[in-house]
């Protein structure tokens, strides 16, 4: 099957500081893959690369089958982006930063477009009590599932999360976490996830990609968990890891 | 009856509907005309028939499941066959419809009583606030007076920096420009009295009492005034501030002591430079286009303006200055959640120091002159 992510010997230099170094990775239609990678591994560079909005010292990325250009409008219907602060527009309000892309992709009506922006809030978990709030009167989680809720709104192919879970509660992001899972198992979504929270990485994530040595190693979790790289038998080896692995491995060994 | 969505079965007593093509996002305003079309004859049942669907996602799903809904409210029921993707469920699942009904289009223009009422009440409270703010400003000046630090001295070293010597070259270029242009104005005027040199005297007057300060005034709140509300308001999302206060130490006396004190230095130095260009802009159209030599030009100034006009001049400088850094520090430690905010309070700094600075001014004319000088 094509691939709905391909990128092909992607270079990222800063001076003398070399990110990727022809790094090759594909995102297969309909997975959840976790990025992970060091400080400085280029986790965040990657993602801006496809997204469009950093220019790659060299090497080609492909959306959905469209040439990802630096600055150019790209596949912009196609995919929907949750940044790590959520990234709202603070002028808005909830319900107007979820109906801003619907108002400038579609001439459907006032009153559908606000219907649809409700049910997007309503399908990431809010209450619709929430939705002539300011962005500045919102929790941490709460500003994230509107994120989230806006980057659903066009019904996007591919879902680009950067860092979900950070600075939520265990049962924030226990939520959060099944929450992604529940709208990827019925929303044909493709997710592209960076992420630190082991606890999520194996409960949600198809593949892992760990980016090292300006490089990236992909494949299941048993595959990655089996390398022989160094940083990654650290990374999955300290205590955290294990205790998620195994919490992970249990209800899939009762059943 | 049928289109490109839709195409119809009548049978007794139900209706089968077959549902084709993309129900998508793109096309909702065609799926709702063509969903308000299903209308089924009393005592008929509606059955969807969505084998020929072929593609169909949240957006498409909502505009048949609404349809449903309206449906249900006459009393007619609706059944689906063939679905084969899960959407249906899923919205099911997820859906308060009343709740995302309960929509009301918001009024286009409030109601006038209560604007009014809400303009007093902000008056108040700002004021009241500004009050407040001002106070604090003033204790941590007082309190950094008692006990300077040695950050203090060299951010407000920056300040100078930044705010004056930066700034010697546009505010001089500025006055320069003004000099000549007076020079011409008042020339034109002058010559029918075959007074023209007194242009000398006007514009070294005028420069010195009045228009080197505003100018450089001015052009430093559009400067300064502007790049202090924007940098404390940025501070102020970003928590440093907070952090600061977390730290033990005092963001007024960090932050905004610093400019005030650098710019009450830097204004009157710039000052002096104005002056210093807008008379010889002046001198350059009197000498060069009006035969009144060098040497004439000089004497003139030194009759017509003694030091007085010179020091008037001066001394609005610390006072402007301390109303556009005032203005400029409290507004940008108002900012509180939004870059819209931001925005906002970075503009009312700039119009409101240059405001006070004119009215300031306007103060300062009417005491100079009661006071004869």
């Amino acid at each position: 099957m094509e691939p709905v992510i391909s990128i092909k010997n992607l270079v990222n230099r800063f001076g003398s500081q070399i990110v990727h170094d022809g790094l090759c990775l594909d995102i297969r239609r309909d997975e959840i893959l976790g990025l992970v990678g060091g400080s400085g591994s280029g986790k965040s560079v990657l993602m801006r690369s496809i997204l469009g909005l950093q220019k790659p010292t060299s090497g080609s990325i492909t959306v959905l089958g469209q040439q990802i250009e630096y600055h150019k409008p790209g596949p912009s219907r196609c995919w929907g982006v949750l940044f790590q602060g959520g990234a709202l527009l603070s002028g808005l309000t909830v319900q107007q930063n979820v109906e801003l892309p619907i108002a400038l992709y579609s001439d459907m009506p006032l009153e559908t477009r606000h219907e649809l922006a409700s049910l997007k809030l309503l399908m990431t978990g809010l209450s619709l009590s929430v939705a002539d709030k300011y962005p500045s009167e919102l929790s941490g989680g709460m500003r994230k599932r509107v994120s989230l809720a806006r980057a659903l709104a066009l019904e996007p192919k591919i879902l680009f999360l950067d860092e979900p879970t950070a600075g939520l509660d265990p049962i924030a992001a226990t939520e959060f976490d099944e929450l992604i899972r529940y709208l990827h198992d019925n929303l044909d979504l493709t997710i592209m996830m960076i992420t630190h929270d082991v606890d999520s990485l194996f409960g949600i994530c198809d593949r892992i990609a760990v980016l090292v040595d300006g490089g990236v190693v992909v494949g299941t979790q048993d595959e990655v968990l089996d390398s022989d790289h160094p940083w990654i038998k650290s990374y999955f080896g300290v205590p955290r890891a294990q205790r998620a692995r195994r919490a992970m491995r249990r209800p899939a060994n009762e059943q | 009856m049928s289109n490109t969505f839709l195409s119809f079965e009548n049978e007794p007593g139900r209706l089968i509907v077959n549902v084709m093509g993309q129900w998508v996002f793109d096309e909702v305003l065609a799926l709702e005309h063509a969903t308000a079309t299903v209308n089924p004859e009393s005592g008929q049942s509606v059955t969807f028939q969505c084998a020929g669907l072929e593609e169909i996602d949240i957006a498409g799903a909502w505009v048949l499941y609404d349809r449903t809904e309206q449906l249900a409210v006459d009393g007619i029921k609706s059944e689906f066959t063939g679905f084969k993707a899960a959407h249906f469920k899923f919205l099911q699942n997820i859906i308060d419809a009343a709740a995302i009904r309960d929509y009301e289009e918001p009024p286009e223009h409030p109601v006038r009583p209560q604007r009014v009422r809400k303009a007093v009440e902000n008056l108040g409270s700002n004021s009241s606030v500004v009050i407040e703010d001002l106070g604090e400003i003033a204790r941590s000046v007082l309190e950094g007076m008692r006990s300077p630090s040695l950050y203090m001295v060299g951010e407000t070293i920056k300040q100078v920096y930044q705010t004056g010597v930066q700034a010697i070259p546009v505010v001089m270029v500025i006055t320069f420009l003004i000099g000549i242009v007076t020079v011409h104005q008042a020339a034109s005027q002058l010559e029918k009295f075959g007074a023209t040199v007194l242009v000398v005297d006007l514009v070294s007057i005028s420069i010195t009492r009045e228009m080197g300060v505003l100018l450089a005034a001015i052009m430093v709140a559009g400067r300064s005034g502007s790049a202090f509300a924007a940098a404390l308001g940025v501070m102020k999302l970003n928590e440093e501030v907070d952090a600061m206060r977390v730290l033990g130490l005092n963001p007024n006396q960090m932050l905004v002591i610093p400019r005030i004190l650098g710019l009450v230095i830097a204004l009157p130095i710039l000052t002096i430079f104005a002056d210093i260009a807008g008379i010889a802009g002046g001198a350059l159209i009197a000498i060069g286009s009006m035969g009144i030599s060098g040497l004439q030009f000089l004497e003139r100034v030194a009759y017509s303006t003694d030091l007085t006009n010179f020091y008037i001049g001066l001394i609005k400088a610390p006072v402007f200055a301390l109303l556009i850094a005032a203005v400029g520090t409290l507004r940008g430690m108002q900012v509180k959640s939004s870059a819209e905010e931001l925005g906002l309070k970075t503009t009312m700094a700039v119009v409101q120091s240059i405001f006070m600075i004119i009215v300031a001014d306007a103060l300062f004319a009417t005491l100079f002159t009661r006071m004869g000088i």
